[in-house]
């Protein structure tokens, strides 16, 4: 049994209060200490206390902090031991954890480019550069605590917002109680690649003591229920559903997309914000439908440590309201895969999320917004005279047309994150592109200086 | 036969005959209050001849309700004068409107002598000046702080705080306000803790984290204070391991668990480890408490987790079965005494429709 300690500036600290944390059969793999409030606080005054290390020592830890987390040890646990226990405890097929492991080190090793490319073009990064002497734009934080309140239990919620520690923030992270194992590890990992305990601190909590994470950093970012309270406020980044899409137009031929579809929805199972959720297509969407469900139809049903596992599970009874919502929210909508169930039990209290196919008759159905924790795509009709107002509240959209001009109307139109055009999932990414925007765009800001 | 009411505090009454002295005291038309005399009329049971034993008070109806509208005079026994009532006091008011109650003096120093013995048993300082951030009124708190400091050879300085005001701001969402006087609090406190001799502290664990957030005071508190009384609100083991640990290694911390409508508090039991939760003892049998299930009314095991019914039965007063709005563990009571000791004490969130909310107080 794992013990998962929260990691404060003066070390590991252990409450007597702990949260037991299951793997997906319900049992018990590890204990998850609970830091109180008064430990936060003074958490949270320990980091505004401190300075940023160097940059060139923050990136080369974030280099090698992303190698420990994706290949090394960290605090006596292997890799593939890390592995192994966070799909056990998430659910997420063991490849996936694996692969996100090594995109995030690989983001980590790159960070330092990666936030030269989000600067604006006119600053620099440090107000002693000579063209201040001149008069130039300086890149500076827009404070100096961040809160992490990251919800998602893939390695990819945590290779993001290590940017913040290259900015030269001091960082809190609140793991979800789901699947704390993924950012007690990156903490753990920045910590032992040379990020001082006062830089970077791993705070588990219940509500309340949540409350004072946030009402002690300057911004905060995520998805977890404290977000979502102080949605409102400017300096709350909340990380939405993606309801990433894909439109395909009567000028290309939509066999040649039935692979991008099919990956799409369902690589890294599918269960990511950059997933699809709908295809709208140009013409009969019926032998599209088709043609997507038989190839999803052949997933195998594994538990999430098989090798071969490719689809999401979870504990029978979330599983089992996971399948009722589904069926809810299937009425009246053709089923092509998973209308009679998406449920495989395991026998051990667990259960596959298969994947749902269903067939909307118009472009506007809110089921096409219907995002859902494993493959589940919805499929509808577009004309021309829909316009692009049904792919409004995308965060990635793939686009198969040779229209230039309806390319031009998706670039523009600001309810739309990010635009792939041609035979691209919407999964894809390189190190350095935004993701929903570049988080450095919340996190710093420019301003004119001039000296000497 | 009312003589058995008239013990000082370290005597312990035969728990059987002190109820039945009681029921002839409260229910005797020559000495009973109006309040209860009235009551009586609509009971089906005669309280002189049917109630006999400490278990005998389930009979009861939880009449704390009407509190918040009976004239406080009626409350008082006939054998009572005026000139015999210390003061009336109200209940926090964090579920509707405050219920009222009256402390005669006999019974409050009763109490004190009772609160003062459990104080030396953990070593709190005598002639020492108080410093309390707490209600000063209309809640009995604030009278028995300052009651405490006069009875140990102290000055009580206080720092007034509403709570009902601080339930109202919060409930309405204004955080931001409610942090605000919470500081406001603790400036005020500073400047007292700054000039004057403070030995023991007393404070509510919300506004204590607050302190702590300030080293200049932490030096004070551990240059100046042996002993820190706190309640209102729960501290939790895991924060109080912090104070004691690594902020205030070398003071005393000590809890009491109180509710005006017991006119009094439920203190620490001395004797415990670091490692045991803190367990609160009541001043039995005039103080009793119960951890029920609410909807059985019955009580819960020995260490599961119930509802907490507060009985008072004194010369001054009699209020049984009063459904409290806090959650505990049952513990078992010290030897000889009736009724149970809580530990772990938790509000239920919501309580007679009105949501609970906790505050600084």
């Amino acid at each position: 049994m794992a013990d998962l300690d929260a990691l404060l500036p003066n070390g590991n600290y252990r409450s007597r209060t702990r949260t037991a944390v299951t793997d997906v059969t319900g049992a018990e793999v590890a204990q998850l200490s609970s830091v109180p409030t008064l430990l936060v606080t003074r958490a949270m005054d320990t980091l505004r206390d401190t300075d940023p290390m160097e940059l060139d020592k923050r990136l080369a830890a974030l280099r090698y902090a992303g190698e420990l987390f994706a290949t090394g040890s960290v605090d006596g646990m292997p890799a593939e031991e890390y592995f192994l226990l966070a799909a056990r405890i998430g659910g997420l097929p063991i490849t996936v954890i694996r692969e996100g492991a090594e995109v995030a080190a690989r983001r980590l090793a790159q960070i330092g480019d990666s936030i030269s490319l989000a600067r604006p073009h006119g600053a620099v990064a440090d107000w002693r550069d000579a063209r201040t002497c001149k008069g130039s734009a300086v890149w500076t934080r827009r404070g100096e605590v961040f809160s992490v309140h990251a919800s998602g239990t893939h390695p990819g919620a945590h290779s993001l917002w290590p940017e913040a520690l290259a900015l030269g923030y001091r960082v809190a992270v609140r793991p979800t109680r789901r699947e704390p194992l993924t950012p007690y590890r990156m903490v753990a990992a920045l910590r032992a690649a040379g990020f001082g305990p006062d830089q970077v601190v791993l705070l588990p909590t219940d509500q309340a003591a949540g409350d004072a994470i946030l009402a002690g950093a300057d911004l905060a970012y995520g998805g977890d229920d404290i977000i979502r309270k102080y949605a409102d406020d400017p300096a709350v980044l909340q990380q939405q559903p993606g309801r990433s899409k894909i439109l395909i137009t009567e000028d290309v031929d939509w066999r040649d997309y039935v692979d991008v579809i099919v990956s799409s929805v369902a690589n890294h199972a599918g269960g990511g914000c950059v997933n699809t959720t709908g295809v709208l297509v140009e013409g009969d969407p019926t032998p599209l439908a088709e043609a997507v469900a038989s190839r999803l139809a052949e997933l195998p049903s594994l538990p999430p440590e098989h090798p071969d596992a490719v689809l999401p599970v979870q504990q029978l009874a979330s599983a089992q309201a996971l399948d009722r919502f589904l069926r809810s929210k299937a009425e009246g909508t053709r089923s092509w895969l998973g209308g009679d169930g998406i449920l495989h039990d395991l026998g051990d209290g667990s259960a596959v999320l298969r994947p749902a196919v269903h067939q909307v008759d118009r472009p506007d159905s809110p089921q096409l917004g219907a995002e859902m924790p494993f493959p589940c795509v919805w499929i509808g009709p577009w004309i021309r005279a829909d316009g692009i107002e049904p792919l409004q509240d995308t965060l990635v959209l793939t686009v198969a047309t040779e229209d230039e001009r309806l390319v031009d109307q998706l670039m523009a139109e600001p309810g739309i994150g990010n635009v792939f055009v041609g035979r691209h999932p919407t999964h894809w990414t390189e190190p350095g592109l935004p993701h929903d925007g570049y988080l450095a765009d919340f996190l710093m800001r420019t301003k004119s200086v001039i000296r000497g | 036969m009312t003589d058995i009411l008239d013990l000082p505090f370290d005597v312990t009454p035969d728990p059987d005959e002190f109820i039945k002295a009681a029921m002839e005291w409260h229910f005797n038309p020559e000495t009973g209050s109006p309040f209860w005399l009235r009551k009586a009329e609509t009971l089906d049971f005669d309280p002189r001849a049917d109630v006999k034993s400490h278990h005998d008070l389930w009979l009861f109806p939880n009449v704390t309700n009407e509190l918040r509208d009976v004239p406080a005079r009626d409350l008082l026994p006939r054998a009572y004068g005026i000139g015999d009532v210390l003061g009336v006091f109200e209940s926090g008011g964090t579920t509707g409107a405050p219920k009222r109650v009256l402390c005669t003096k006999d019974w409050m120093a009763k109490l004190l002598d009772w609160s003062c013995a459990n104080l030396d048993l953990f070593g709190f300082p005598q002639d020492a000046d108080w410093l309390g951030v707490l209600p000063t009124g209309p809640h009995i708190v604030g009278e028995l702080f300052r009651r405490s400091a006069a009875a140990r050879g102290g000055l009580g300085f206080t720092i007034d705080l509403d709570p009902r005001w601080v339930k109202k701001v919060i409930a309405q969402g204004r955080q931001r306000e409610a942090d605000a006087y919470a500081e406001h609090l603790i400036d005020q406190l500073e400047f007292v803790l700054r000039t004057q001799p403070i030995g023991v502290l007393t404070i509510t664990p919300p506004l204590l984290e607050r302190l702590a957030r300030r080293p200049e005071l932490v030096d004070l508190v551990n240059d100046k204070v042996k002993a820190i009384r706190w309640g209102g609100t729960q501290l939790d083991q895991d924060t109080r391991d912090v104070y004691k640990n690594d902020i205030f290694p070398d003071v005393t911390l000590y809890g009491h668990y109180g509710s005006t409508m017991i006119l009094g508090i439920a203190g620490e039991r001395a004797g415990l480890t670091d490692d045991d939760p803190c367990v609160f003892d009541t001043f039995s049998p005039y103080v009793t408490f119960a951890v029920i299930d609410p909807k059985a009314r019955r009580p819960v095991p020995y260490g599961e987790r119930g509802q907490v019914v507060m009985n008072h039965v004194s010369k001054a007063l009699f209020l049984p079965n009063n459904l409290e709005r806090d959650l505990a563990t049952r513990i078992e009571p010290l030897p000889g005494k009736v009724g149970d000791a809580v530990a772990g004490i938790a509000p239920v969130t919501r309580f007679e429709e009105e949501e609970v909310i906790e505050g600084v107080y």
